[in-house]
Parts: C-alpha cells; structure tokens; sequence
C-alpha cells in the first residue's frame, strides 16, 4: 500500500526503513515523526508519544493528529484480524505483494514465514 | 465534516469517527451471534487484562512461543480456550500458527465462537490504541444487555483459504445481510465473514479509522487530513513492530 501510494505521486520508497525501523523516508512529510509516533502507541510508551504528539499536532494540526492516531489504532485491529484468522499473506494488496517486497521489506524474516504457516 | 464530542473526554473529534466508537461499544455490550452480551463484555475486560499479564511477556520474549508453559492472569469469567484466544491474539499474533489455532478450538470452542472473539479483541485494541494515541483514558466498559446469540450461521463459510472458515463473496446470501462492499472485497475484509455481524461490527468501526472501502485501492488521495503515503508509513510501522505479514 505504501509502495503504490507513492508510486502514484511519483516517489520510491525504501520499504526496509519503514517497517524495520527508522521511518525516515525522506519524501513522505513528518514520515519519521509518524513512525516514532506509530512505535510509542505500540509500544505503550506514554511519555514518547505525549512528547510526538504534541510535535505532530504543530506539523499536521488537530485534524492531522486524530486522523494519524486513527491509522495507528485501525492497525491494531487489523494485524490481530489477519493473524488470528490465517489470512494468507500472499492475499496481501489483492495478490499485489511481490515475493521481491516481502523479501525488501523483511517481512520474509517474519515468524510465520519462517514457519511456513 | 462536523466536529463531535468524543465520550468521556473534551475533545472534539470528526463526527463519523466519535460515533463509531459510540456504537461499537454499544455493539460489544449487545447479544451476539455465538456469545451473550455478559461475554461479550467479558471478552472486551479480558483484553485490558492480557495486556498487563506477566505469562504473556514471558511468551513475547521467548524464542518460540510454544516453548513456554504456564498460566495466564484472567479474570475467570471466560473459559481457559477462550482466555488463550483472547490473550495470545492481544499480546503475540504475529506469532500464532495454524496448530495453535486448532488446539484452541480442540478446547471445545466453536469456530463460530472464535471468530467472533477475535473481532471482539480486534475492536477493542483499535479503540484502546486511539485513546492511548491521543492521550486520553479508555473508555468504561459498559453493561452488558440482554439477549440470546442468534446462532446464525452462513450457509456459504467454508474453510479452505483461511484457518477459519469464510465466506467468499460469491458464496453470499440474503439472509446473511449485507457483508461487501464489492466482489473483489480484500481477504482482510473476509477474516470475518463466518460470523457476518461481527464482519458488519468490525467494520463500520475499522473503516472510520483508516479507509472508507471505495478508497483504500484510489492510491492518488487520501479523504483524511494527511496524506495516503502519510496513511501508509504508519500502517507500515505499526504491521512491522507487530510482525504481521499480511
């Protein structure tokens, strides 16, 4: 979704930054404040994400922050969908998630990969 | 879009999404289709709790998840399969398998009754991560209300892509009420579909929070107040941290 979400504005992605770590993709605005933000929700890190939140309320505004904390909360409910019911991955983007970019991504490292589940 | 109150708290939140929350915690306290409303809700505290419980940071933290044994922190309100369920797809789902799957259900749960927890579990980590994400406390979780489960189950579910069975959309009928938003609807939106109240529950919540349905395929412009790749570094991060391969 990310890839294609550029590609149609024009843009690569580094996918590897994204999901493994830093977030700093530089062509996407407050990217990696968006993924550090992403991490302290996860991560139940209050005094991180008070901290990046107040940062993403200057950036994108009130409308802006509710609407990225709303994106951090639908993927907590999506990933427990997905991996308690046993969708299959290679379903993942209507069957649009290359072997290449699962591999670019890391996802190939994942356990249920690894496992062959 | 019209700003609304967001329950509980002095926030003021676009109207779609402050009432989603409204009427899925409404929809958690209501009789199900396998579960009554007081397990229902009892499903909903069981998630609070597995996120504090200590035998599941012993799971998280070992190498393989089927290594470790011991007993969860429960309320004791749900059985010891329905506990495991709730507990293993709060604190590790990047981690569950297929066997492990069925060794739940082996613990006489119906697979009607599993699926409908997981949309259960999934909801309440979705509102409760909102609430974290702004800064606000979790909502109270409300009385539950009284009713029988309507037992219905989809003459079209079929286990055959999924760990659980589902309903594809051309194996749809009337009487399981509305499901897709089109043929070509995504294997997320039919995790579900056994159970296609909770499909229906699940998402008129999930879809105020990250897309409506006509526009997570329209890659080119976001109807949120940040951009699609904005959407989409987030997703990436959030998927990644819990391992999720989909």
């Amino acid at each position: 979704m990310l890839r294609e979400s550029m590609h149609s504005n024009g843009q690569e992605v580094d996918l590897s930054s994204v999901t493994q770590g830093s977030g700093a993709q530089a062509e996407v605005p407050q990217a990696a404040a968006l993924a550090e933000f992403a991490e302290a929700v996860v991560l139940r890190d209050a005094g991180r994400a008070a901290a990046v939140r107040a940062r993403l309320r200057d950036a994108l505004g009130w409308e802006g922050l509710v609407d990225a904390a709303a994106t951090v909360a639908a993927f907590h409910g999506f990933v427990r969908l997905a991996d308690a019911i046993g969708i299959p991955y290679t379903t993942a983007v209507r069957g649009g998630d290359l072997p290449e970019l699962r591999e670019q991504a890391g996802i190939n490292a994942f356990y249920r990969v690894q496992a062959g589940d | 879009m019209a700003a609304m109150a967001f329950t509980g708290t002095d926030l003021q939140l676009r109207g779609d999404l402050a009432e989603a929350h409204d009427k899925a915690w409404s929809a958690i306290a209501a009789p199900g289709t396998w579960l009554d409303g007081a397990r229902r809700v009892a499903v909903a505290a069981e998630v609070r709790l597995a996120r504090e419980c200590a035998h599941c940071a012993v799971i998280k933290a070992a190498l393989s998840p089927n290594a470790v044994r011991g007993v969860h922190d429960t309320l004791g309100a749900l059985s010891t399969a329905e506990a495991e369920l709730v507990h293993r797809v709060v604190a590790d789902p990047g981690r569950l398998s297929e066997r492990w799957a069925q060794s739940v259900l082996a613990q006489g749960l119906a697979e009607g009754e599993y699926v409908e927890i997981v949309g259960i579990v999934a909801m309440v980590m979705m509102m409760d991560a909102f609430c974290r994400a702004l800064g606000v406390p979790e909502r109270q979780l409300p009385a539950p209300r009284d009713g029988a489960p309507t037992r219905y189950t989809p003459p079209g579910a079929k286990k055959q892509a999924a760990w659980l069975p589902i309903v594809e959309p051309e194996d749809a009928v009337e009487a399981d009420g509305p499901m897709y938003p089109s043929p070509k609807a995504g294997y997320i939106y039919r995790a579900l579909s056994s159970v296609p109240q909770s499909l229906r529950d699940y998402w008129a919540l999930a879809s105020c929070h990250y897309l409506p349905s006509e526009a997570i395929y329209q890659f080119d412009r976001s109807v949120r107040a940040i951009s699609r790749p904005q959407t989409e570094v987030i997703a990436a991060r959030v998927s990644g941290l819990h391992q999720c391969v989909y």
